[in-house]
């Protein structure tokens, strides 16, 4: 495929009548020349611009249905055909996954049940009611040592906000406001004291290296013999650069003394360097791009309360089997998820006319069930029945998203009335005791009693099952059929899908009963999908950009943290998006000056090797020569399968003449060129930011 | 080839801005002649993303039916800051009451869009694109603005406009600021630069440079030229040495971080003409809180924020107005959750220099049951462009208000400036 390259230098001049110069350099060819050479893959043959060659099909495919080519898939590819690929990646069951599930097995929160992590990685609540003694102290000796670091810590917080209000002056209301504003300051001083006493303790009782010097059983063993605060020294240690304190531990062992600073940063941790991993290093690559599609389709933001350890079991039971599965399923597993229910606060909606908002039949008045989480709700029975406007405890928060968001779309139909209908019908919908981990329940005392009317349809009284029902109605909906197909075109197409592409996808919805990839084969199928315009024209999200370079430089990655914090800087934190929108896919949210300046250095610290937990095998990316300029064409090859422009090609050999990427020093005239330099140069340019 | 929205107001930017090799010195004489006492006047708008609850923000505490309608949410009587009688601030915003007192601050309440949605998401869209209902438009009102302000704006010697012209602080450039007009996104003034103060990094720096300048991809060549302007210009700027004011007290934070380094590039006279900021958290549906809790929590940081940014500027506040907006407002009732729902018309906040304020603008439509919109919610009664255009014509002086704000048939001013 030839290139019709253009420059349009185009200068501005200092008068106001600007003379704008334009040059235009056409038929400049043939850039891909010598780079293409040795990926061996057919002739690149003038082509009609209806269609792409073989190799550009395999290169598109990647580009789509992965996180990015890691190097030699665009031969496999090639050779086992597109097509027959492409369907492999639609089977993900078929595709052997053990490499990566190896890699996952340290992360034991990956495969607990919601119970397990909240009772091994307890958070606040449980560990007040705890310090409270209204639960039981954990007699597991590990478990034991995690429970009480955090009591303790629990202990002093209180300890330092007691201080901190006696400090105030008293319960007006210009103290009130003194408290407020002042309180910061009082525990940014007692937080303080609290770091200088961690010190202290640590240098009179913690001899790090006699516990570096211990094998690693034994280690840990002394670790767990330390007194909390002293836990927390070695704990946060832990967490730093002094990762050798850890050297050598058991999956376990290393979650434990983890634990003993942040158990619930554990879990987090644990989740955030997964989806990484996952991304960077799963064969079943299309699973993995539709999991996050659908996961940012019904975004859940980590930081509200029980969602930070409600996530792992959200992602990998409501998400993941339905990734590619009937979308129906998919609604209903994310509408029962605790971690949506908590997430869109349905599951404190209450009925205006339910048992709870006013009081009991009288021939049933029985006490309130313990451990309902309703929080501060008064009994049924107490003034609640003498203010009815408090009664009325629907929340309309999951209904008007599960429209707006999940189905048919802002535009979709839909009125004020029919959120609160909606929200009517989903009322008795909430969780099982959250904060201990438990799961969906339906309660129907909650429950909104009479018949709602959802966008026409009468929706008989029959309590759990009126939300089958509205999901059901909206799973089938064309209006929920366009708005999905839209967004998947947007993901796999262009930023602005051809119509006529979305509503054949919408077709296969509706024909195929929602089922995913069915939807997805007609997409792949289609000729707009294979255009040459489509090539390479989606601009990489900021997750997208991070996991491309690392896959394509073959990187090991072995703490995906400071990967982690890159994507926070890049403004796309994992999970990590706080309304329930779910990130742009668009270029226009990710080209933007701060965005490209941190790809570009992130380009430049992965290449020289200078992202923590990530290594990187620079001379594997061009090995064995010692000529710049064939370093550089080789790893054009290796990183964007030749895809780079004469324009990019001439800058970098330019730069190929600076000391510094050809290490020539007068004495040494044959070390090899600074090949991490020439790749961050690659993985910054223009053309890797596109896919 | 598929033109997005992007690529093709690029085209039109492709127009006006030049290659690599020029703007370096010109850029430098854009910042570097200017007299420190140039006079740039400039606008900041703050978005509190999320839907702020304006009723416990600024109080209507001579409303009966306020504390009727939230039982358990109403900022009591006792413990509002008094303005005016009727309205009063939410306890911690003690910060803004100077302010107000100085006659810097305006309020302007039931302020909000006509458009009806209850969508986070379109409510925010339409007040930054600045065209509510429709999703056609595709630049935003700050960008827009920028368009036909006159020269004498920009810093008197520069006959080129700065690259910090227009700043978003933040990862990304937001809708508000998109557009023909360049405009620069900023997380974090110490990483925005190639290889940080390394002298060494400079040749990779260019080489970059040169690459984005080179370009044929227009959305990346746009972006990359206004990238390494701006770039350069910091380099020798360097506003990270103009450390804030002594009783400049930015609130630990993302909103904090925001305003104090823009204030550091407003001091190194960067030549910023407009600058957008924003604050989330304000979605309380549940448990909201009253003069403690959720709301106080996020009004103390938003307020001592923009209270600190005040501080920070000293004299340069003169020539600065900032103005805060929020999507939409929430129901005028707590809901069954202590929290509040969707709603519609909200509070604004008009900052500055030129701004007559400690006075509460537009009319209060009341909270009795037949004066809320829809039964529900606060009515607006100020449309939000009404508050905008007065800004953009009377104080930055772009008087072609009607290609900012298409289709607005604005009507009288609130005479926010004085």
């Amino acid at each position: 495929m030839r290139r019709i390259l253009m420059a349009i230098p185009v200068r501005r001049t200092v008068a106001a009548t600007a003379a704008i110069v334009v040059v235009i350099v056409a038929g400049l060819a043939a850039t891909q020349l010598a780079i293409g050479k040795k990926l061996a893959i057919g002739k690149r043959k003038e082509r009609p611009v209806s269609g792409m060659d073989q190799q550009k099909r395999a290169a598109h495919a990647l580009n789509r249905l992965t996180f990015g080519p890691r190097p030699g898939d665009l031969e496999r590819v090639a050779q086992v055909g597109v097509d027959k690929w492409i369907e492999l990646q639609l089977h993900p069951e078929k595709i052997d996954d053990s490499a990566l599930d190896a890699r996952l097995a340290p992360f034991r929160t990956l495969r607990m049940d919601t119970r397990a992590i909240v009772e091994n990685f307890p958070n606040n609540q449980i560990i007040k009611q705890v310090a409270e003694g209204k639960a039981a102290m954990p007699t597991d000796p590990a478990l034991h040592a995690v429970y009480e670091a955090q009591v303790e810590k629990y202990e002093d917080k209180r300890d330092r906000k007691a201080t901190a209000q006696n400090g105030g002056t008293g319960p007006n209301t210009i103290a009130d406001r003194d408290l407020v504003l002042d309180s910061g300051a009082a525990s940014m001083h007692a937080d303080a004291a609290y770091e200088r006493r961690r010190e202290e303790s640590q240098a009179r009782n913690i001899n790090v290296r006699e516990l570096l010097d211990l094998p690693p059983d034994e280690r840990y063993r002394e670790i767990l013999k330390l007194s909390p605060q002293e836990q927390h020294v070695i704990a946060a240690r832990a967490r730093g650069p002094k990762r050798e304190l850890m050297a050598g531990m058991n999956a376990e062992q290393r979650e434990t003394v983890l634990a003993l600073n942040n158990p619930e940063q554990v879990v987090v941790d644990e989740l955030l360097q997964a989806k990484l991993l996952r991304a960077i290093y799963s064969d079943r690559q299309l699973e993995e791009v539709m999991t996050d599609f659908w996961f940012n389709h019904f975004n859940i933001f980590i930081n509200k309360g029980a969602d930070r350890f409600l996530l792992t079991s959200y992602e990998r039971d409501a998400i993941r089997p339905h990734a590619l599965g009937k979308f129906e399923d998919l609604l209903a597993s994310t509408a029962k998820s605790p971690a949506m229910l908590f997430y869109l606060d349905n599951w404190l909606s209450v009925g205006p006319h339910s048992e709870v908002a006013t009081g009991p039949p009288p021939q049933s008045r029985e006490r309130p069930r313990r451990g309902r989480q309703i929080p501060k709700r008064r009994p049924p029975n107490s003034k609640a029945k003498a203010k009815p406007k408090q009664a009325s405890g629907l929340n309309e928060n999951y209904g008007r998203e599960l429209m707006e968001l999940h189905t048919l779309s802002v535009s979709g139909g839909y009125s004020q009335q029919d959120v609160t209908e909606v929200a009517k019908v989903f009322t008795g919908w909430t969780i099982e005791r959250p904060n201990a981990g438990g799961g969906f329940k339906f309660e129907p005392k909650m429950h909104e009693q009479g018949d709602k009317t959802v966008l026409g349809h009468r929706i008989k009284q029959k309590g759990e099952k009126e939300g089958l029902e509205v999901l059901h109605l909206l799973a089938r909906n064309p209006q929920t059929a366009h708005f999905i197909c839209q967004k998947l075109a947007t993901r796999f197409v262009s930023d602005d899908p051809p119509p006529a592409l979305v509503d054949r996808m919408s077709h296969t919805f509706l024909k195929k009963n929602g089922d995913i990839r069915e939807v997805l084969r007609t997409m792949f199928k289609s000729p707009e999908f294979w255009t040459p315009e489509t090539y390479r024209a989606k601009v990489k999200t900021p997750f997208e950009f991070i996991v491309s370079a690392v896959r394509a430089t073959g990187a090991q990655v072995t703490d995906a943290r400071q990967l982690v914090g890159t994507l926070g800087n890049m403004g796309m934190p994992l999970y990590g998006m706080m309304p329930p929108t779910g990130y742009s896919m668009r270029a226009e949210t990710w080209v933007n000056s701060s965005a490209l300046l941190a790809r570009m250095n992130f380009a430049l610290g992965l290449a020289s090797g200078k992202v923590r937990g990530v290594s990187i095998d620079a001379a594997q990316l061009a090995p064995g020569t010692p000529d710049a300029e064939q370093a550089l064409a080789q790893m054009e090859a290796t990183l964007l399968g030749g895809d780079i422009s004469r324009q990019t090609h001439d800058t970098i050999a330019k730069q190929l003449e600076d000391p510094k990427i050809t290490q020539r020093q007068l004495d040494d005239p044959k070390r090899p060129p600074n090949v991490g330099a020439i790749a961050g140069l690659i993985l910054g340019s223009p053309e890797f930011q596109k896919r | 080839m598929f033109l997005t929205r992007r690529i093709f107001l690029r085209n039109g930017a492709l127009a006006v801005v030049g290659t690599a090799a020029l703007p370096s010195f010109l850029a430098r004489a854009a910042y570097g002649a200017a007299d420190p006492g140039t006079r740039t006047k400039r606008l900041v708008v703050i978005f509190q993303r999320g839907a702020a609850d304006g009723l416990n923000i600024v109080v209507p505490h001579g409303e009966a039916s306020y504390y009727a309608m939230r039982p358990t949410i109403s900022i009591p009587k006792k413990s509002v800051l008094d303005l005016d009688g009727f309205f009063g601030l939410h306890p911690s915003m003690s910060s803004f009451e100077p302010l107000w007192k100085q006659k810097h601050l305006a309020i302007v309440h039931a302020a909000g869009s006509p458009d009806p949605t209850r969508s986070h998401f379109d409510a925010q869209d339409f007040m930054e694109s600045g065209t509510p209902g429709i999703k056609a438009t595709d630049d935003g009102w700050l960008n827009r603005t920028l368009r036909e302000l006159p020269a004498g704006v920009s810093p008197a010697s520069a006959a080129d406009p700065s690259a910090f012209r227009a700043i978003a602080l933040g990862p990304s450039l937001p809708r508000i600021l998109s557009g023909k007009e360049p405009a620069v996104a900023l997380n974090n003034l110490n990483d925005f630069s190639i290889g940080g103060k390394n002298p060494k990094a400079v040749p990779i720096s260019n080489t970059f440079e040169a690459m984005y300048a080179n370009s044929v991809d227009t959305v990346m060549h746009g972006t990359g030229q206004e990238t390494f302007d701006a770039v350069k210009m910091l380099r020798t700027a360097d506003p990270a040495k103009y450390t804030p004011a002594a009783n400049a007290n930015y609130p630990k934070g993302r909103f904090g971080d925001s305003l104090r380094q823009l204030a550091q590039l407003i001091k190194a006279n960067l030549g910023v003409q407009v600058a957008f900021a924003d604050i989330g958290g304000w979605d309380h549906h549940v448990n909201e809180g009253s003069t403690q809790g959720q709301i106080a929590n996020v009004l103390g940081d938003f307020s001592q924020s923009i209270a600190a940014f005040w501080t920070d500027l000293g004299d340069l506040g003169e020539d600065t107005v900032v103005v805060t907006m929020s999507e939409f407002g929430r129901t005028a009732r707590e809901n069954g959750n202590r929290g509040t729902d969707h709603g519609h018309a909200n509070v604004m906040f008009v900052l500055g220099g030129p701004v007559s304020g400690g006075k509460v603008y537009g009319r209060w439509p009341g909270l009795d049951q037949s004066q809320l919109y829809e039964g529900r919610d606060l009515a607006v009664t100020t449309d939000f462009r009404r508050v905008l255009s007065e800004v953009v014509s009377e104080y930055l002086g772009n008087k072609d208000v009607k290609s900012v704000f298409p289709g607005f048939e604005g009507g009288s001013y609130l005479r926010l400036l004085g």
